[in-house]
């Protein structure tokens, strides 16, 4: 009877904040996947249902399949430089971690990732100017010729992902400081007597034992990578048509189909394939730290 | 030592004060805010154009003699924001009145959706008056005949040249063909010593977001007598532009950019390169006019009427709100359209505003590059976009097929391949139109 009436207690507790996250978490992802079978230009108050006809039109967009390719490099790319440049950033200053200006060194990283988004990207824009951007003075001084770096196909994703990881890396190195914090010192007493040097030990102990951190901030800077926008609106963005290169991301194709072409069951139908690609990412994750816990 | 009974009713005591101070202070603001609702009349105007912002606070400051309590609340922000500001704020139902700025072509859907009431018979027999506005801006700010909006100014294009740079190249007169505009772009590029092009000759729209790329291309496509959509019998449209004008605007672009290198997609561009020197010449609408009188004052620079005819793209007032919230906001809208504000708005602004029957004389005579944009030539004809639903999503799709078009130098000198894009384009445009039930046979 006891047990019983604890049962309801605490069902009762928690069921304002189930109620609170249902509303807020699950409706709108419920609703989005019924939007992606309606066509609705949001000002109608008709909503006929078409079946899978706006995921068939999505599989033969152009735009949608650009957005699709840009975002994944993006977010693919930002994952490979962020995860070994935060890896080894906090190895050094976990090792430094008695140095007087260990502070400094944290703070310094983790700034842009506080920093907010569009006057960075705004400082960003001004590096990549093709004209005036101290990128460009700078590779004149070793014989590289000005590079197009806002208007190049190519260039312009590889600045959106040099943006993202410069934002992205402060919260990854924070993460590995605390896995290191949190390793055990004897593991490292005993390789530095089995007379591993401080690469061998950071290389064949402090890696293979931050595989769980690892996989936590890979998926998490995987999944903001695919959520990526404002980087890609700001840096293409002027007050009066000089701007550069839109490169096209999922999100922003969203909000364009959405706020400019008055097509949400589209648009909803995009964000249902952004949902099962994170969905995907972030399955792999659970199946990988579960075995991991098994190991 | 504070016993616990003590402690306890200490408690209790700052409690009933705290929540007699928080009652107290709630029904004080109660009472002070529906005091202050009774004297004052709150209105919002919302606008896609920030240069806009002083104009209409302008004629606010105006209409305080008249209307004294009367706060008028101007919002204006970049256009692609202010139109989500719409598709959202409308929809989702805003309080009190709000005044919005929108172009006849797109608040389409608007109207087809009841979200916006028509005018009050005043505003509408002003705007039916021919007197007032010719019936294409009526035309434009009504539907099936009823009036929903009041007309403002229109965006109309013109060349803007820098005099000082073509003395230099020796040229004596500003270009009068579209074959001009490439030869004299390719007289007035400065260059490096490397051949790169350092000021553009004819800075044009080659990236970016949004549609304003597709209405660049419009223009120019007009010239060669080409549209990006042709009207046909009843309601319906088709494309017009995978056709002999259609290439030969291409090309151009295309010419200017790769082969003659005249100017590139990473030069500074717009009214800011012109304003600065960077670029001869460039198309562009007359609000520019008063954007140099503020930044480069000193710019030696002329406009001049394009060969054959200008984009004209109306934009309107409409009113969201009901009662006397509503009324006070039509009057706001009324007030916008009195000749004095019309005046300021084209002296300070530098939009045309879309009333007849006004003495702009004062600001024409006063800045002479106004008139390439009223004293048009005998025959100079205008296109305007059209106020059909999927006309955002037209304009925007072709603006990202042609931004890749530009940055595609196998395209340049290539008949084939240029040809090919077009009606790659265009299949693109048609089949929007045929989801829509609007393609022509």
């Amino acid at each position: 009877m006891l047990q019983r009436k604890r049962w309801i207690f605490a069902m009762l507790a928690i069921l304002p904040t189930l109620a609170i996250f249902a509303w807020v978490r699950l409706y709108p992802i419920a609703d989005t996947l019924r939007l992606s079978l309606q066509k609705w230009d949001m000002l109608s108050k008709n909503k006929p249902f078409v079946g899978l006809a706006n995921f068939r039109e999505l599989m033969g967009d152009h735009l949608f399949q650009d957005a699709l390719v840009n975002t994944t490099i993006i977010a693919f790319g930002v994952l490979i430089i962020t995860i070994p440049t935060a890896l080894v950033l906090a190895a050094l200053i976990y090792h430094r971690t008695r140095s007087r200006f260990a502070g400094f060194y944290e703070t310094a990283v983790f700034i842009p990732y506080v920093v907010s988004l569009v006057p960075a990207a705004m400082a960003w824009k001004w590096i990549f100017d093709a004209k005036l951007g101290p990128l460009n003075v700078l590779l004149s001084m070793f014989g590289i010729a000005p590079q197009a770096w806002l208007f190049n196909p190519v260039l312009s994703v590889v600045c959106i992902i040099v943006l993202c990881s410069w934002q992205a890396l402060g919260y990854a190195v924070l993460i590995y400081i605390v896995g290191f914090k949190s390793l055990p010192v004897s593991l490292f007493e005993a390789a530095k007597l089995d007379g591993a040097s401080g690469p061998q030990s950071f290389w064949y102990v402090s890696v293979p034992m931050l595989k769980p951190i690892t996989l936590y901030v890979s998926v998490v800077t995987l999944i903001s990578g695919f959520n990526v926008y404002a980087q890609a609106f700001v840096l293409a963005s002027d007050a009066q048509g000089a701007p550069g290169r839109q490169v096209r991301v999922l999100v922003l194709d969203m909000l364009e189909n959405s706020f400019r072409n008055y097509r949400v069951g589209y648009a909803a139908s995009e964000a249902v394939v952004l949902l099962a690609i994170v969905l995907v990412l972030t399955l792999i994750q659970f199946s990988l730290l579960r075995e991991k816990g098994r190991s | 030592m504070i016993s616990t009974q003590r402690l306890e009713d200490r408690t209790v005591s700052t409690r009933s004060l705290a929540r007699a101070a928080l009652i107290g202070t709630a029904l004080g603001a109660g009472l002070f805010g529906s005091l202050s609702a009774a004297g004052a009349q709150t209105i919002t105007v919302w606008s896609g154009y920030p240069e806009m912002a002083p104009f209409y606070e302008h004629v606010a400051q105006g209409l305080k003699a008249t209307h004294p309590g009367l706060n008028v609340k101007v919002e204006a922000i970049a256009l692609r924001e202010h139109e989500k500001r719409i598709a959202l704020g409308l929809t989702s139902g805003e309080a009190g009145a709000t005044v919005i700025e929108l172009s006849g072509s797109t608040v389409r859907r608007y109207l087809e959706n009841d979200l916006l009431p028509s005018a009050p018979a005043d505003v509408s027999a002003f705007v039916k008056d021919p007197k007032n506005f010719d019936s294409f801006f009526t035309n434009d700010a009504s539907k099936d005949g009823v009036v929903y909006g009041m007309p403002l100014f229109r965006g109309q294009a013109s060349l803007f040249y820098n005099t000082d740079m073509f003395a230099k190249a020796g040229l004596t007169h500003p270009p009068k063909t579209m074959d001009e505009y490439t030869d004299y772009a390719a007289k007035l590029t400065l260059r490096d010593a490397t051949g790169h092009p350092t000021v553009s000759g004819w800075s044009l729209r080659l990236s970016g977001g949004g549609q304003g790329i597709a209405e660049k291309f419009w223009t120019i496509l007009f010239e060669y007598g080409g549209s990006v959509l042709e009207p046909a019998a009843n309601g319906k449209w088709k494309a017009n532009y995978a056709n002999e004008a259609g290439r030969k605007t291409l090309k151009q672009y295309l010419d200017n950019v790769y082969t003659r290198k005249t100017v590139t997609v990473e030069m500074p561009a717009d009214a800011e390169a012109f304003e600065r020197g960077q670029t001869a010449m460039f198309i562009r609408e007359s609000w520019v006019i008063s954007d140099i009188a503020a930044k480069a004052p000193d710019l030696k620079y002329a406009t001049a009427p394009l060969p054959i005819g200008s984009i004209g793209l109306p934009t309107n007032l409409y009113v969201k709100g009901e009662g006397k919230d509503a009324k006070a906001a039509w009057d706001y809208v009324m007030a916008t359209n009195s000749p004095e504000n019309l005046v300021w708005l084209l002296d300070k602004v530098g939009w045309l505003p879309n009333r007849g029957g006004v003495d702009y004389s004062a600001v024409t005579k006063a800045q002479p590059a106004f008139a390439s944009f009223v004293d048009y030539p005998q025959g100079y004809k205008f296109f305007t976009l059209p106020s059909i639903a999927p006309i955002d999503e037209i304009m925007t799709r072709l603006a990202a097929q042609l931004a890749a078009a530009y940055s595609n130098p196998a395209l340049a000198g290539n008949d084939a391949a240029i040809d090919a894009f077009l009606k790659s384009a265009a299949d693109e445009t048609n089949t929007i139109l045929s989801r829509e039930g609007l393609l022509a046979d």
